[in-house]
This record gives structure tokens, sequence and C-alpha cells, in this order.
């Protein structure tokens, strides 16, 4: 097998279909009398829900029905670690972030359902809007949900940090801020649904990046058995994290249920930005100490990650990113604390990286940092640094192959002319 | 709502067509000519996904409105080559891997069309220029760039026909 496939060039599968427009995407799906769905949106970004009059837009010609959470009171919460966001949020509920769902327009064009939205009239009762990861932090905030604002509290300890820091000949101790990032995949969330009434079964064609997860989440939303859960993956117009969580599924699920016709729903581009998962914003506090010979001695971090309105994979990206916080270098004494923190602002999950881009920026950044004031070639301060076969690393995992951190930044070196650093 | 009756060439082919004054081009295209291989990625003219040669020129379709495009000229990339035989530009396309998700393939190609009919020998700063209306999340178009350079030689060997 390996000499049939390694070293050749391999076509991908679907690549013919990609070059000639014949490769379906879940927006290139279309049936016979296909209805089209637009979601109203939360209009404050905090602020629980008073009113939703959907007279208005009901009377308009074209529109189908609309779904409100009256109309499904035993649909439950969805989430990819915890079940923490609701499918449609009702009367006397809370709206956390701009993207929640208030109603489901359900229409005979894509014009008329996004004129039906915008006729949609909605009162709330606002509440602070907390936009920023410390002000959640404090003891008087307003709970974004009831068990509290710090979702998950993870810690990591290595070595003896107060040793490591008696140890050291110099201490750099700095904070770092990284911003929200969209994946921006080219092809938004979109779907199509169809309900069999027969057999009972719910089929889907959308993107996924967790298929059973995905069917898994529906089927408990809906209180349906897996079985009854159908999802075909059309091809994916890019994901990069983005489309691990659950998007337009079960709206689509419940439009097709109630309509019993074939629904589609595309979102915008802006609806997707608004609406669906970004890179977590990270703070991190590192404190670094060295000796004057060019050597880590000990390492502490304080990470909050601000998961937004919902933890989507929060905890998990948040507390693997404090586990990279020395980077690929050997330290002997680590001690570190991760917040994963609810705030209003849109809710972040999965991307490529997961929790370890934003850490690198804090580390190289702290690197150079200690590199410079310790007048040492900062390509070479790594080097001595870097982690080989055997090292361990912050959580105290022991490196037993595919190391090459060392021969990447020799080859990054070499490929760029680098000579050192103008002083 | 009052319907507006236009007649376009689609990839040679006659189309007359009835449409509402709001339609967009790549509604046109998508919906009504079920040519989904145009792309929608955002709706404002940015991504380029939605690319199609019009009268001889790229167009945005997403910012067309479909009576602006009446007695056009369009190419679109169900035009360029079919299956059985592929334009030089999509056999390099496969040849280099530049196709990953592929959702800006059709956008990408369709450019790389134009720009090799103006400029049958551009160097790379042209081809980067050629595609700069065309995103793509997926490759860090290196790879969009070798499948350029390599139509280049290919094109110039054999002429499939330009597009129309």
């Amino acid at each position: 097998m390996s000499e049939k496939y390694i070293g050749k060039d391999i076509l991908k599968v679907d690549v013919q279909d990609k070059v000639t427009g014949k490769a379906l995407y879940p927006d290139d799906i279309y049936f016979k009398d296909m209805l089209y769905l637009k979601i109203k949106r939360a209009t404050y970004p905090h602020a629980y829900l008073r009113k939703l009059d959907l007279s208005k837009a009901e009377k308009l010609p074209g529109v189908v029905r609309i779904i409100s959470a009256a109309d499904i009171p035993q649909v439950k919460n969805f989430g990819l670690m915890i079940k923490d966001q609701p499918v449609l949020v009702g009367i006397g509920q809370k709206m956390r972030y701009m993207g929640d769902a208030l109603a489901i327009v359900i229409a005979e064009s894509k014009e008329v359902a996004s004129k039906a939205v915008k006729l949609i009239e909605v009162e709330v009762e606002k509440l602070e809007v907390i936009s920023d990861p410390l002000r959640a932090m404090d003891k008087n905030a307003p709970l974004i949900h009831q068990d509290g604002n710090i979702l998950a509290t993870h810690y990591l300890e290595k070595g003896d940090i107060k040793m490591g820091f008696a140890e050291a000949d110099l201490i750099v101790e700095k904070e770092y801020r990284t911003s929200f990032l969209d994946h921006v995949p080219l092809q938004v969330e979109a779907g199509v649904g169809i309900y069999d009434k027969k057999s009972g079964v719910i089929t889907l064609w959308v993107a996924t990046q967790w298929l059973h997860d995905t069917q898994a989440d529906i089927a408990q939303s809906l209180g349906l058995s897996k079985e009854k859960i159908r999802i075909i993956q059309p091809v994916i117009g890019g994901a990069f994290g983005k489309k691990e969580d659950i998007s337009v599924h079960i709206h689509l699920a419940l439009a097709a249920i109630e309509t019993k016709r074939p629904v589609k729903l595309i979102y915008s581009r802006e609806e997707s930005m608004i609406a669906q998962s970004k890179r977590h914003p990270f703070i991190i506090r590192a404190k670094t100490g060295a000796t004057k010979e060019g050597y880590l001695t000990a390492w502490q971090a304080f990470v909050i990650g601000d998961t937004g309105a919902y933890a989507s994979s929060g905890p998990a990206v948040v507390h693997k990113g404090m586990y990279h916080c020395t980077g690929p270098y050997n330290v002997a004494n680590v001690k570190g604390v991760a917040y994963t923190v609810y705030t209003n602002n849109t809710y972040a999950g999965a991307m490529r990286g997961f929790g370890t881009t934003q850490m690198a920026f804090a580390y190289e950044s702290q690197m150079d940092i200690l590199a410079h004031q310790l007048g040492i070639n900062p390509a070479q301060f790594r080097l001595q640094n870097a982690y080989e076969i055997g090292s361990s690393t912050p959580n105290g995992q022991i490196l037993t192959h595919s190391v090459g951190v060392k021969e990447t930044i020799k080859e990054a070196l070499n490929m760029a002319g680098w000579k050192g650093e103008a002083q | 709502m009052t319907k507006l009756k236009i007649e376009l060439m689609v990839n040679r082919k006659k189309r007359k067509i009835e449409i509402t004054p709001s339609t967009r081009l790549i509604d046109l295209l998508r919906d009504d000519l079920q040519l989904t291989g145009t792309k929608e990625g955002c709706g404002k003219g940015e991504c380029g996904a939605c690319t199609v040669i019009m009268n001889g020129e790229l167009v945005a379709s997403c910012l067309v409105l479909a009576p602006q495009a009446d007695g056009a000229v369009i190419t679109t990339i169900e035009g360029l080559g079919s299956s059985d035989h592929l334009d030089p530009i999509q056999e390099a396309f496969i040849e280099s891997g530049a196709v990953q998700c592929g959702f800006c393939t059709p956008g990408m190609i369709l450019a790389a069309r134009r720009l090799l009919e103006e400029n049958p020998h551009p160097d790379e700063e042209e081809i980067k220029r050629g595609i700069s209306g065309n995103l793509c999340r997926c490759t860090g178009y290196q790879k969009i760039i070798e499948a350029i350079k390599l139509s280049i030689a290919r094109l110039s060997k054999s002429d499939s026909g330009k597009a129309k």
C-alpha cells in the first residue's frame, strides 16, 4: 500500500466536480416546493424578551408559518460541551448575545422571508451588557447564566514555582491580549431539510465537522431518537472549526416537521459573523524567569478566555491554551490558572490551533523580551531551551517521538538568511 | 411583483427569462438556470466566489442586477469545460493541488481565464493582481499561482478557444 500511494500524486476524489462547478455544497441543493427560512435574531446583547409580536409578519403574503419558543415547549437546549444554548428564546427568557434566535420565519421565497423578519416587533427589558471578561469576573457583576460567569477554572502545576523564580537572574512579567477572529470559511452556514411523515425521519443536508455528535445533539434537543435524524454531509465550503457547532440544523428540522415541505436556510455573511463561533480572545499574564546563561527556570501563566454567551468548546480551548503556556521550551517549574468566562459577546469555540495560537503570541514575545534583556541572540536562546526527545511538557507529558522544533528553528534561520539582530 | 422579460446568452446558449427587478444575476444563474457552480460567499462583492465573465469582463454576480444583464454574453464555470473535456486551466488546478474546499475554485478559475486572455504570459506579480479579487481561505494562494503558471504553458501549446 505504501509503495502505491506514498510519494505519489493522488487526485482528490471530488476535485473534478470542484473545478467544473458540479460539486454540491449545501446551498446548491434544491427541491420542488422548497420553502426558505430566515431567523429573527436578538435585538439587544443582554435582555429579557418581554414581547414578540408576529402579527404583521404573519400577514405578509408568502409567509407560510412563523415558529417561536411558545410553539416548541418540548425542545431542549443544545451545545457542544454544555447544553446552554436555547433553540429559540421565549418570553421571559434571556437573550445573551446578538446571535440568539427569537423566531423562525418560513416563507415561499428568500425575499419574503427577509421582509417578514423585519416586520417582527420585539420588546425587551435591557440588562447590563458585559463585553469585558474582567467585568464578568467581578463579584457584583450580573449573571449571564445562573451558575456564574466563570464557566470553568483549570489549574496547572509542575515542579516548584517559588524555587524556579529564586533561581532566576531575570524575571519578565507582561500582559498580552488577543482579539476575536472569525474563521471566515468561504461558504457560510447553510442547509436543506426534509421530514418524512411516514418514517418520522428528518434528513438534513448540512455541513458539520462532528457528524455523530451533531446528530446526537439535534436528537436530544428535539426529544427524538438518533435514528430519526439523518445527516448527509454535502461538500463543505471550508470550516476551520467554525462548523463544529450547531447552526442551521435544529431550525431546519423544526421547520421541516412543521411544514412537511423541503426547507432551506442560508445565513448571510453578517449573520454568520454575529451568530456563529469565533476564536477566543485571551488575556494572558505571563511571568518568566531565566538565568543569565539563558536557561528558563520558571514560568507562571494566568489566562482568561472570553467564551462569549455560550460554552461551545470554550473550557477545552482555554485550558489547552494554558497547557501550552511555555511553548516548545523546557521549563522545570510551571504554574498556571485558566478561566473560561461568559460574556455577552458572540460565543467562541474551536478554531485552528484550539487555544495554542493565542498563547504563541505571549510566549514568543516573552522569549524575545528575555533574549533582548539578557543580551543573547534570540535564535540561540530558543535553541538552547527547545524541546527534544525526553522533554516534559507543563502538564508532564514526556515527549518520546517526532520533536522537530530545533531542526525547524535552524531551517527557518537558514531559509530566511537571518544573521542576527541589528543592534 | 412586476416581472421583467430579459434575454441573454449564457454559456453559448440563448436564454429568455422572466425575473423580478430586484433579482441579482447570481440568483438568476443559480435559482433559475440551476448553474450552481457560481457561489455566494459574502453577497457584497468582496470575496469573488460569485465571479462570472460578462461581456468579456469579470463581474461579481452578486453586485449585478439581473435586468442589467439583458442582452449580455455570460460565461460561468459550467461553460468553461466539461468532465470529459476539461479546460487547460481546470486541468492545471487539479494537477497543482490548487483545490481544497473548492468554494473559491469556480471564481478563481474564471479570473485566471480572463487574465490569460488579456495577458497570455503574465509574471508572478501580474498573476497575483489578476486573482486579487478572489479570496481563498484554504490554500494560502501558492498552489493557485503555480496552477496558473502551469496553465500558461498549456495554453500556449493548445488553443482551446476563448470564453465567450
